[in-house]
């Protein structure tokens, strides 16, 4: 029988420890919402199992001169009782709200969500269109900063090194966070994994959209943004003609699948109006 | 011919019936203290797990069990060979048995697997874990066969032989009745539509699950979730035993609908008790569960439906192939039921149906809530609506003018004794859906629509059916129900409660139900077929009459009066006409008791008795009685991303007498989500046999957010054959809800999706 061991480092020290003693594949664990389903089913079987879960440090949400920090052990319901990002990143309450269930919700944490790196993950798309880095801690105190969207490989691959975790998320404050839209397309109205999402975050400058980011989610191996868009968007007037044509473009610019839940068709389709929708709200005001 | 009876209509309800008092289960359940089957624990017990086929279609080559067996706390390891009796024909439950239509299947696969996920070696041991490893260490050599997947694939001539019959088509019923040549000669407008239909996943909350063991007197004792505790013969048969030496008992259950029809985990935990000679513990996991249990039959229906200009049904065609899977299982029944549903509950002169059921590899398809009725509704109301389009008729005009009342006879030439309430259903249904939504947006369209269905409750006539309860007064006047019901978690024990409580004049605190037990309570039948109410209801109303009559007879001795002059209520028996004259219940069951007269009866309800219906013509009366009803739809469609929000739903029903309308109203919004469920998400995606939806992340059913309060209505027409005119109501509550969406749909965008479920997907 696989005997699997398990740690639950208190602090950096001790996971540099366990670093250095480890035999064998390992893998991190936090909230467990991925990883316990995948190891009952036996589609992962680690020789030890790391439970990020006591590095207590890593669970805050803070705004420091114009950065907001998310340490990566926040819960999505951290985030979602969080002032700092109802009030000042929106986008990201928006899609926190869409994640699964509340008892996911209450377990998952947002590094995890992104260390998993589903093409579906549903905080990635805000977290895109708002330009964030994830901040990363190896053994004996290694950091780096990588931009989120060169973070993900494919379905489930990062660029994290075995011994590299997430440490916080950052972004930097939303200029005008009531020009941020995301919306999320699934099959029903709760626990449903996207079949499509979007975020779109607006700066415009006069009658131009400025700054635009676009993330989307389940519509190519990864999170992506989409930069052909943003950058015809920026380029052109802020006018539906313009949204138009960048709609037109948005569904050559992803590459989605075909599986259980839609076919690449469909989400081409659909992905060209949520974006038209998320637009058309962030630029008017109200709801999509 | 034996008379129908109606055992309680002489009695009206007066305080008990007909209220919505909480039910008996109610409390323990809301509290968390209810026990079901995985909740049971014994001393030493062991852990049951099944090793299933990877394969949907293969040959076994041999099973080396041996590294299983030296693995440190591995009790058993059995395969075919260690089976007893290894093949067993389904024989649906009771006494009298039909003969055409037996089902063989194995209790572990032998020499070859027909479906992925069918049991090929058992284990037990010390714990789960080590069960597991064991089952993963059997090594099986399997030769894969090229499989079949497709009903109509099945059916061509060379195709892959699933069983091991010549043929793949394992029944093949018809109606014949007019002429279908003339029929549509005389329409002036006829429409043609295929439907196709998904399997459909009973998702309930309780996985299946069990606990057996040996007792003292060496009879096999199983602990089991199941809607069929008379599954205990078929058990004794696989180990060879005689029938007494094997009890079943049920547990209070987490939902069946028709999914723990079948035998589930019982016969495994029999063989693996039997081998080790202690408990043993089994629970499926809900992957395992969704893999291996039985599914809705998936359809292919051709149907043309011809009318008049004047909106009158002249002619029906239909053809219905289902997919059986790769057992016969419950497949042919669920087939007549198609077939005989098959023209609704509408009067067209002219019908010829053919209706074929057929061996795949697929997972097998068995018993689901509404048993093969809401794949045919789906598609002769898919067909009413766009001919309502073409004849420029509301689609509740057109079927006002084509509604089968009493007296009329349906498509298989039964006349219909009983009150027929589909007009009333149907207006009522649409007006509860009030005022029409405006929509928004220019992308999202508003539709209603509706959907009528007839479905039967009770068993096929011809298969004779019984059911037997217990009611005794106890000394301090409680009363006591013995019988032999499953409880799903719709009410069936507490319903009991309720009859006997209203007949013997005490309160439902008062009455206490002992049930689904094959060594202490009567037999009471399956729960399933919408049955339990209508005819364990009756069997209890039956004997509570009885020993209501002793002490009525005795009280009159006490008071001196005519029994019939006397009342029965809240404990005190009276004179009507004169209350001043009465006697404590108490005093009279003390004088019974002392001058030994009985305070207990067990009745056995007959269903009326039919000779077999000729299936080359389909003529005769199949079912006892039928129950009418329709649900309405209001749906928003996204036209631009195909998103359907259901805004409202109606369910309008008679129910003939709802005993505790409370628990009605609980079956029909159940029943109307799950058939939402049905028609908007639910689809057991199987490719080459592999299941591809195996959990609830794949597998969608409606979340509480999806769900709508459903405005539910009842008709209490007291014409039903149950106890005081009730009817069923637990199947019809599924039938007609996909397709009043459907049709809903439809009214939004302006056209028909004729395959469930509707996704976005469908072009």
């Amino acid at each position: 029988m696989t005997q699997m061991e398990y740690a639950k480092p208190r602090s950096f020290k001790e996971l540099d420890g366990i670093f250095e003693s480890a035999k064998g594949p390992l893998r991190f664990i936090a909230g467990g919402t991925n990883v316990v389903p995948d190891l009952r089913a036996g589609t992962i079987s680690p020789r030890l199992l790391v439970d990020l879960s006591g590095l207590k440090e890593m669970a805050y949400i803070r705004e420091v001169k114009g950065e907001i920090a998310i340490g990566a052990l926040s819960t999505i319901s951290d985030i979602l009782a969080s002032r700092v990002i109802c009030d000042k990143a929106p986008l990201l309450f928006q899609a926190a709200r869409h994640l699964g269930s509340p008892l996911t919700r209450n377990r998952a944490t947002i590094g995890g969500n992104l260390a998993d790196a589903s093409p579906a993950a549903d905080t990635a798309p805000s977290l895109l269109a708002m330009g964030a880095m994830v901040h990363t801690r190896r053994r004996r105190g290694k950091e780096r900063t990588i931009p989120l969207d060169r973070f993900f490989l494919g379905p489930n691959k990062t660029i994290l090194a075995k011994d590299e975790i997430i440490t916080r998320i950052t972004f930097a404050k939303p200029k005008d966070p009531s020009r941020g839209r995301y919306l999320k397309l699934g099959l029903r109205n709760a626990m449903t994994i996207s079949v499509a999402s979007l975020a779109v975050s607006l700066e415009p400058e006069g009658s131009s959209f400025g700054g635009a980011r676009i993330g989307l989610g389940a519509v190519a191996p990864t999170p992506v943004r989409a930069y052909l868009v943003e950058k015809k968007l920026a380029s052109g007037a802020m006018d539906p003609k313009n949204i138009e044509a960048c709609a037109q473009l948005i569904t050559k610019e992803i590459s989605p699948i075909s599986d259980i839940r839609a076919s690449a068709d469909y989400r081409k389709r659909v992905v060209a109006v949520l974006f038209q929708r998320a637009i058309q709200a962030a630029v008017n005001g109200g709801t999509p | 011919m034996p008379e129908k009876q109606h055992p309680a209509n002489d009695h009206p309800p007066v305080d008990v019936v007909g209220r919505s008092l909480p039910r008996c289960d109610a409390a323990d359940k809301a509290l968390g203290n209810t026990k079901y089957a995985e909740d049971y624990f014994l001393p030493g017990m062991l852990y049951g797990k099944v090793l299933r086929s990877e394969h949907a279609a293969a040959k076994i080559l041999s099973i080396d069990t041996r590294n299983a067996e030296k693995l440190s706390g591995v009790r058993a390891v059995m395969t075919a060979k260690d089976v007893p009796h290894n093949e067993t024909i389904t024989r649906f439950g009771q006494t009298h048995t039909v003969g055409g239509f037996e089902g063989l299947y194995r209790i572990l696969a032998d020499k070859k697997v027909r479906f992925m996920g069918e049991g090929v070696a058992l284990v037990a041991a010390d714990t789960p874990a080590i069960a597991e490893e064991a089952a993963r260490l059997i090594r099986v050599d399997y030769q894969p066969l090229p499989g079949v997947f497709d009903p109509f694939e099945a059916l061509k001539r060379g195709a892959h032989r699933v069983g091991e019959e010549s043929s793949n088509l394992v029944c093949y019923y018809k109606v014949r009745q007019g002429d279908i040549t003339e029929g549509f000669a005389a329409s002036d407008v006829i429409v043609k539509n295929t439907y196709r239909v998904p399997f459909q996943e009973h998702a309930y909350i309780e996985p299946e699950a069990g606990l057996a063991w040996i007792d003292d007197d060496g009879v096999i004792n199983i602990q089991v979730c199941t809607q069929v505790i008379e599954h205990y013969r078929e058990i004794a048969d696989v180990l060879g035993l005689s029938y007494n030496k094997v009890r079943v008992k049920g547990t209070w259950i987490g939902g069946g609908f028709g999914g723990k029809e079948d035998i589930t985990v019982e016969t495994y935990l029999a063989l693996l008790t039997w081998k080790t000679k202690r408990p043993v513990k089994m629970a499926y996991s809900r992957e395992e569960s969704i893999i291996c249990h039985g599914k809705r039959h998936p359809y292919i229906m051709t149907y043309k439906t011809g009318a008049t200009r004047e909106g009158k049904l002249m002619a029906l065609e239909a053809k219905l192939v289902s997919d059986a899977g790769a057992y016969v299982y419950l497949s042919p029944w669920v087939l007549l039921y198609s077939t005989v549903g098959a023209a609704g509950p509408y009067k067209i002169p002219h019908v010829k149906i053919d209706a074929r059921t057929v061996l795949t590899n697929n997972t097998f398809s068995s018993a689901f809530r509404g048993f093969g009725v809401p794949q045919v509704c789906f598609a002769y109301e898919s067909q009413m609506d766009e001919l309502a389009e073409r004849l420029h008729l509301s689609p509740l005009e057109l079927r006002r003018r084509n509604y089968l009342r009493k007296g009329e006879a349906t498509a298989t030439g039964y006349v219909l004794e009983h009150y027929a309430a589909s007009p009333e259903a149907a207006e009522k249904a649409l007006e509860a859906l009030g005022e029409k939504t405006k929509s928004k947006s220019p992308a999202v369209k508003i539709g209603r629509g509706i959907g009528s269905s007839m479905t039967s409750y009770g068993r096929m006539v011809f298969l004779h059916d019984t059911s037997r309860s217990y009611v005794g007064m106890e000394l301090d006047g409680s009363v006591t129900v013995r019988c032999g019901v499953q409880d799903l978690g719709g009410g069936q024990a507490s319903s009991l409660a309720q009859i006997a409580a209203e007949i013997l004049g005490v309160s439902m605190a008062d009455t206490r139900v002992f049930i689904a037990d094959t060594a202490l309570t009567p037999i009471a039948g399956t729960t399933t077929a919408t049955r339990q109410l209508y005819m364990s209801g009756n069997a209890t109303s039956m004997a509570a009459k009885e020993v209501r009559k002793n002490l009525l007879d005795k009280a009159g001795e006490i008071l001196g009066a005519e029994p019939g002059d006397l009342d029965l209520r809240d404990g005190i028996i009276s004179v009507m006409n004169d209350p001043s004259r009465s006697v404590p219940l108490n005093t009279v069951v003390r004088a019974c008791a002392s001058s030994g007269i009985s305070l207990f009866h067990i009745a056995q309800f007959n269903a009326p008795a039919r000779e077999l219906v000729d299936f080359k013509k389909g003529q005769g009366q199949v079912f006892p009685d039928f129950t009418f009803g329709t649900h309405a739809a209001e749906v928003a469609v996204d036209v631009e991303t195909g998103k359907i929000d259901v805004l409202k739903l109606a369910a309008c029903f008679d129910v003939g007498k709802a005993i505790n309308p409370q628990a009605v109203e609980g079956q029909l919004e159940g029943g109307t989500i799950q058939g939402m469920g049905y028609a908007l998400l639910e689809d057991v995606i199987l490719d080459k046999g592999i299941t591809l939806t195996p959990s609830f992340s794949e597998y969608l059913i409606p979340t509480s957010l999806d769900a709508v309060d459903v405005r539910c209505i009842l008709i209490e027409s007291g014409d039903g054959i149950g106890p005081f005119g009730a009817k069923g109501v637990g199947e019809p509550s599924l039938v007609s809800a996909a397709p009043a969406l459907a049709n809903a749909v439809r009214d939004a965008i302006g056209a028909g999706i004729p395959d469930l479920p509707l996704t976005r997907n469908a072009s």
